[in-house]
């Protein structure tokens, strides 16, 4: 494989949800979660993927992990597609991509000690056939994610949020990934704390080689971390470029709402600010409106917009939006 | 808000003392805590999970779940009267009628098997002693001053029909039904999309103005209250250890929990950074405080004295900028804003 192939590739994702029709009646409906999704990532590279709720992201995520089978598209891993894999063919695979989870209590057994946790996916794996050099791995990774040996023999509950995340991240190491897929990693922490974990994902990323594709609502954290930022509505990317471009010179409707929406811890600044307002909600992906998507609550919308959908379009040099205005 | 003559205190809240009863131990989760909120202002509570801004809010309701949660000491004076000596009978009027409430969660404070229609009505009737004709009249008004459209069709719908960003607005009209003179807004828009986030708090903050109501904010973002609050305490397992004007403890603030909270977060104003720059260490566990102050282990510019003896809230400066640190005072020279790369 040539050195600067992608690492992920994903063309044209897709992934429907069948509702309704059940015992109650209900009229059966399509939910169009993720709706012809692609972009590549670079070995080493941060990706953050960011959009309000029911924007089709954290589907995005686990439709790489195969988690969710795909409607249709392909997931190019290392240049192998995924979706075209069964369950023992992806065993291997799912060494290579891992994920974080937003809640981190909820994605830990509570009956298992943190040495437990860690020591699981070292022998699934067959990573570490001895005993004895599984708990010396296990002290490896505690002290990689900034926790202490002793960590190992406590429960969950009996760690802060903080912590449980390192146990989190510790053990997505555990298996040697060489992507992670980070979904809200920070957004169930204390403020005080995201920064400790951001840092910490940084380090880790500088020393073992990774690559991350970072799932997140909250932009001014998306912006620290990525490199380059996709920005999803309704299941579809409304724009993709690298942070500097998406910050600085954003194109689209959306993307220039959603930025001017985030609050900046600031009063003497936040006074002066002109805010643009978005009106109305996100539409249901049951039925999303026709044309683009967008055009409901698009401060500049015109006829065309009702009508038809635009294409992602390159705009510049790497900068690609989904926007006839743009 | 500006504390000249003629502006009075709407609500006083003078050592306040809730502590709760766990096997671990006694959790003092509000620990002598005394603020104010003056009419027409809004003031918020800031501070992380467990630092005691919910429990004061559900204190001031008088809503702490017993047994094992009490009010042990201190006095809520509300329009001048300790609220925590009135009758339930007595403390119901004011609950709802006096003092509106927005919660995180409006699909969990919201009745699920009770139109909107009639869980607006219900408050108007019971309170304001309406006939149900003149209280449907008033909910299709108050749905449609907080911006829900087709006010008289919504009032036939449950709560479920309703999205999130549509709840918080009924949440909203609710709280304002009676004509209440203060709002208590715990985490109002924690649990809302960005976009729908910066809709519901320009509403609050129209509204507030419009109608002369004080609000309290509860908040754990740093980003809300400085937009829309005029003064702003920050708590920090149990106490309150900075109060001051928005504008002033934005700009300097005196404590190094605040400080720190600050500059933990990256801004999108600002150039990146190559790193952030954490509060290190845990937050406190509350059955288990260290002696002194409680953010002494955390804390980048502690002393000796810190870790022995709690320090109390002083003023920083003339006006009403108060810190509970005891080298506040050399905290002046320390940027908020780090230096960019």
């Amino acid at each position: 494989m040539k050195e600067d192939a992608p690492l992920l590739e994903v063309r044209n994702l897709v992934k429907h949800f069948h509702v309704g029709g059940g015992l109650f009646g209900g009229r059966a409906g399509v939910v169009r979660a993720v709706d012809g999704v692609s972009f590549a990532i670079r070995r080493g590279e941060t990706l953050g993927l960011v959009g309000e709720s029911g924007c089709g992201k954290t589907t995005v995520g686990r439709c790489l992990l195969q988690l969710e089978r795909p409607t249709s598209g392909q997931v190019l891993f290392e240049g192998r597609d995924l979706t075209t894999l069964d369950e023992d063919e992806l065993r291997p695979i799912r060494r290579r991509v891992q994920v974080i989870f937003q809640d981190p209590y909820s994605s830990l057994n509570p009956r298992m000690t943190v040495g437990q946790i860690l020591a699981e996916p070292l022998m699934v794996h067959d990573i570490v056939t001895d005993r004895e050099r599984r708990g010396q791995r296990v002290r490896e990774l505690l002290s990689h994610v900034g926790l202490l040996a002793q960590h190992a023999h406590r429960y969950p509950h009996q760690l802060s949020g903080g912590q449980r995340q390192r146990v989190g991240i510790a053990r997505a190491l555990a298996v040697e990934p060489a992507l992670i897929v980070c979904d809200e990693p920070v957004s169930a922490l204390d403020v005080s704390i995201q920064a400790q974990i951001i840092n910490l994902l940084e380090d880790l990323q500088a020393g073992f080689g990774l690559t991350y594709l970072f799932v997140a609502h909250d932009l001014s954290v998306v912006r620290h971390i990525s490199d380059r930022v996709a920005v999803m509505y309704l299941g579809k990317i409304v724009e993709i470029t690298d942070r500097k471009s998406l910050y600085d010179v954003p194109r689209h409707p959306y993307t220039k709402a959603l930025l001017s929406a985030v609050p900046i811890p600031d009063p003497a600044l936040e006074g002066q600010r002109e805010r643009v307002v978005l009106g109305g909600e996100v539409p249901s992906p049951l039925n999303p409106p026709a044309g683009c998507a967008f055009h409901p609550r698009c401060p500049i919308a015109i006829d065309r917009c009702r009508a038809e959908g635009p294409e992602l379009r390159e705009i510049g040099p790497g900068h690609r939006a989904a926007c006839i205005l743009a | 808000m500006l504390h000249s003559a003629g502006v009075s205190t709407l609500l006083s809240v003078e050592n306040l003392q809730t502590h709760f009863v766990t096997r671990s131990g006694v959790v003092r989760a509000v620990d002598d805590v005394s603020w104010d909120v003056e009419e027409g202002e809004t003031v918020a509570l800031v501070g992380e999970s467990g630092c005691g801004k919910s429990v004061s809010a559900l204190s001031i309701m008088r809503l702490v779940a017993g047994p094992a949660g009490r009010i042990v000491g201190g006095r809520v004076l509300f329009k001048g009267r300790d609220i925590l000596k009135l009758s339930e009978e007595e403390m119901r009027r004011v609950r709802g009628r006096e003092i509106g409430m927005v919660f995180q969660e409006p699909m969990t404070s919201l009745n699920p098997v009770l139109s909107i229609g009639r869980q607006l009505t219900e408050g108007l009737e019971i309170h304001l002693g309406m006939t149900p004709a003149d209280a449907r009249r008033r909910a299709a008004e108050l749905l449609g001053m907080v911006g829900i459209p087709d006010p008289e069709r919504r009032l036939a719908q449950y709560p479920h029909q309703f999205s999130g960003g549509m709840r918080q607005r009924m949440m909203i009209a609710m709280a304002l039904a009676c004509k209440p003179s203060l709002i208590l807004a715990d985490e109002p828009t924690t649990a809302l999309d960005v976009t729908i986030q910066a809709q519901i708090l320009e509403l609050m903050k129209d509204l507030s103005r419009r109608f002369g109501v004080a609000m309290l904010i509860i908040t754990h973002n740093l980003g809300v209250v400085a937009r829309y609050a005029d003064r702003v305490n920050v708590m920090y397992a149990g106490r309150i250890i900075e109060r001051g004007s928005a504008r002033e403890l934005y700009a300097r603030p005196r404590h190094p929990y605040t400080l720190g909270l600050l500059r933990s977060v990256p801004r999108l104003d600002e150039p990146r950074r190559a790193r952030l720059d954490p509060i290190e260490g845990q937050p406190p566990d509350l059955t288990r405080l260290p002696p002194g102050c409680a953010f002494t282990p955390r804390c980048a510019f502690s002393v000796a004295r810190c870790g022995v003896e709690s320090p109390p809230l002083a003023a920083v400066d003339q006006g009403g900028h108060v810190s509970a640190c005891w080298e506040a005072a050399h905290l002046d020279r320390v940027p908020v804003r780090s230096a960019a790369t």
